[in-house]
């Protein structure tokens, strides 16, 4: 074939070849512009320009910047509320975190099987996922209203129980917050948890039975290890959620009683639209972006891993 | 061997009446969870439907009586929360409208394309899947405050419309069709314009739909940089001026606040009633365990 061709066509052949190769670069480039311009401006430099800014006292007031390097961070680790506002992140974690899990995983077992109207059971578990935050907040500051007007205390009332003031108790607010996150969002792991339960193959479980296991065992060396994947699926989900924690605070107890429930995004907030500093500010969201930059390459190199064996 | 079956059978009820009585356990404790899901809900929608006074005598009642409209007419009379509702309409819609252009274009470059840089360029564009909102969003703050456009819709819509993993999702849908349906349009002389608007467009509908839906619902839903880009009640989103109206005007009533809140949530749940099986299914496959 090649042979056939006279030298000066092959030329032009390999010519007008890797002109529409340079041509198909030009579009190439042309297609991801638009997307490009706004993923650096909004996304890429921010990063840059936030640390930038973290390297200053940039008070907005008085409009006071200057260069201090890294002594927001030395302030940072001394400052109380830093370190209060890190507790209340955690324990807002270590209260919700396990509560979603047992509750989207309750939700999934009693689902995953052939019962009647259990579309309609699927969506109403779901369905406060998709209400804003500050709906959800609007409606569980009734429910927990304190003394006589709240839902929860007049229903204990009738019970002969005693009121409580929910979130206005400092031993009480979080556990509350937790609560209402629960009835948010449990509906979303009970579907990632019921696509994992669908994906084990039901010959286990037969096998497990002639075997003459129990539902405990079958749900113990069956159901679990196969939930391996979703369950660290939501668990990722989870941590990177917690972390973030601040709207539904914001909505329900603004961070009281005295502080009690503010997390590390709310007091980042504060620094930064009420106090206007916002190289501080910058320091504290640098250290969040740290925590989940972590996190995100833990997951990535645990999912490769898992993919890999 | 029959023998032993005799006396198993014999020890414990035969199989399906075990099975009829696990499923009325498991029915009632389903209805049990399903009324703690739905109280707070119909509480509260009962209230939104209830005169003050009535409301004051008989707080836990679940049912709308005596029935009034009048805290719906309170509340839209009396606040800017249609203004509100257009608004977040409208970002959300613009928002969604732009993310799926501008992202699908590019990862249809980045799926099929080849051009120098793209080995840099695409890891480059994936580092967006690991930087929150907060850790951006101060800088993002000045930047639109130089500019004099804080309370502008620009300032509402433009930071969300860049979404890596809009990018990331649609590269690996792109990869998978085929090439040969590809090649044959390019041989025919078709631009790569062409190739992207008619075969690549129509065969991801699906995926463009679902990624649709979740861009919106979190636009319409987003908190932090609403918070702060839009102050001015006329720009504002629902999400915002909600949690605004009841923050800073005191003399709101209980089935007023309960009216606004249900004004803003009832439409979002039609919204998720009506896409909820793509809604599902999307979350399903975004575990990429199916």
């Amino acid at each position: 074939m090649q042979s056939a061709l006279k030298p000066g066509a092959a030329q032009r052949l390999a010519n007008s070849l890797s002109q529409r190769k340079w041509r198909d670069a030009g579009i190439a480039y042309l297609f991801i512009l638009p997307f490009l311009l706004l993923y650096i401006l909004f996304t890429f430099l921010p990063i840059l320009q936030g640390f930038w800014i973290s390297l200053h006292k940039w008070d907005v007031i008085g409009s006071n910047v200057r260069f201090i390097g890294l002594r927001n961070y030395q302030i940072l680790l001394q400052d109380k509320l830093f370190w209060s506002s890190l507790e209340h992140t955690a324990f807002f974690a270590l209260l919700a975190g396990p509560g979603l899990i047992v509750v989207g995983l309750a939700l999934a077992l009693l689902l995953n099987r052939p019962i009647r109207g259990i579309g309609i059971y699927r969506t109403l578990f779901y369905m406060p996922n998709i209400l804003s935050v500050t709906v959800v907040g609007l409606v569980f500051a009734r429910v927990f209203a304190p003394a006589d007007r709240g839902l929860v205390n007049v229903v204990l009332d009738s019970a002969g129980g005693q009121p409580h003031s929910w979130l206005l108790d400092v031993a009480l607010a979080m556990p509350t917050i937790a609560v209402t996150k629960i009835w948010w969002s449990a509906g979303f792991n009970m579907l990632i948890f019921l696509a994992g339960l669908q994906d084990i193959p039901q010959e286990l479980y037969e096998a497990g039975r002639v075997d003459g296991a129990n539902r405990w065992v079958l749900f113990r060396h069956i159901t679990l290890p196969g939930l391996r994947r979703p369950m660290l699926f939501v668990l990722v989900l989870q941590v990177i959620a917690s972390v973030q924690v601040f709207p539904l605070i914001e909505v329900l107890t603004q961070g009281g009683p005295a502080g009690s429930t503010r997390p590390l995004v709310m007091y980042l907030f504060e620094r930064t639209f009420e106090y206007w500093q916002m190289g501080y500010g910058s320091a504290l969201a640098f250290v969040l972006f740290a925590f989940l930059f972590v996190i995100s390459i833990a997951q990535i190199w645990f999912f490769n891993r898992r993919e890999e064996d | 061997m029959a023998a032993r079956t005799v006396s198993v059978d014999a020890q414990r009820p035969p199989q399906r009446v075990r099975a009829r009585r696990q499923g009325l356990f498991v029915q009632a404790g389903l209805i049990v969870l399903a009324a703690l899901w739905l109280i707070p809900v119909v509480w509260t929608l009962s209230i939104s439907f209830r005169p003050e006074n009535s409301i004051q005598a008989n707080l836990s009642l679940m049912l709308p009586l005596p029935f009034t409209l009048e805290n719906y007419e309170f509340v839209f009379s009396s606040s800017r929360l249609l203004r509100w509702f257009v608004n977040s309409l409208f970002v959300a819609v613009v928002r969604t409208i732009l993310q799926m252009a501008l992202c699908s274009l590019a990862a249809y470059a980045f799926a099929r394309m080849r051009f120098p840089g793209r080995r840099f360029l695409f890891p480059f564009v994936l580092i967006g899947l690991m930087v929150p909102g907060q850790a951006t969003f101060i800088p993002v703050y000045l930047l639109f405050s130089n500019l004099r456009l804080l309370n502008t819709f620009a300032a509402l819509i433009l930071p969300g419309v860049a979404s890596s993993f809009a990018v990331f999702l649609l590269v690996q849908f792109f990869r998978n069709i085929p090439i040969e349906l590809e090649e044959a349009a390019l041989l025919d002389g078709a631009s790569r314009l062409a190739v992207y608007l008619r075969i690549f467009l129509p065969l991801s509908t699906p995926v463009l739909t679902t990624l649709a839906i979740f861009t919106f619902l979190g636009t319409w839903n987003e908190f932090l940089w609403p918070l702060v880009a839009a102050t001015d009640p006329d720009i504002m989103t629902i999400t915002i001026g909600l949690r605004n109206l009841t923050a800073t005007v005191d003399r709101i009533e209980f089935g007023q606040t309960m009216a606004a809140a249900w004004a803003a949530g009832l439409p979002i749940v039609f919204f998720f009633l009506i896409f909820q099986r793509r809604i599902i299914s999307g979350i399903q496959l975004s575990s990429g365990i199916n």
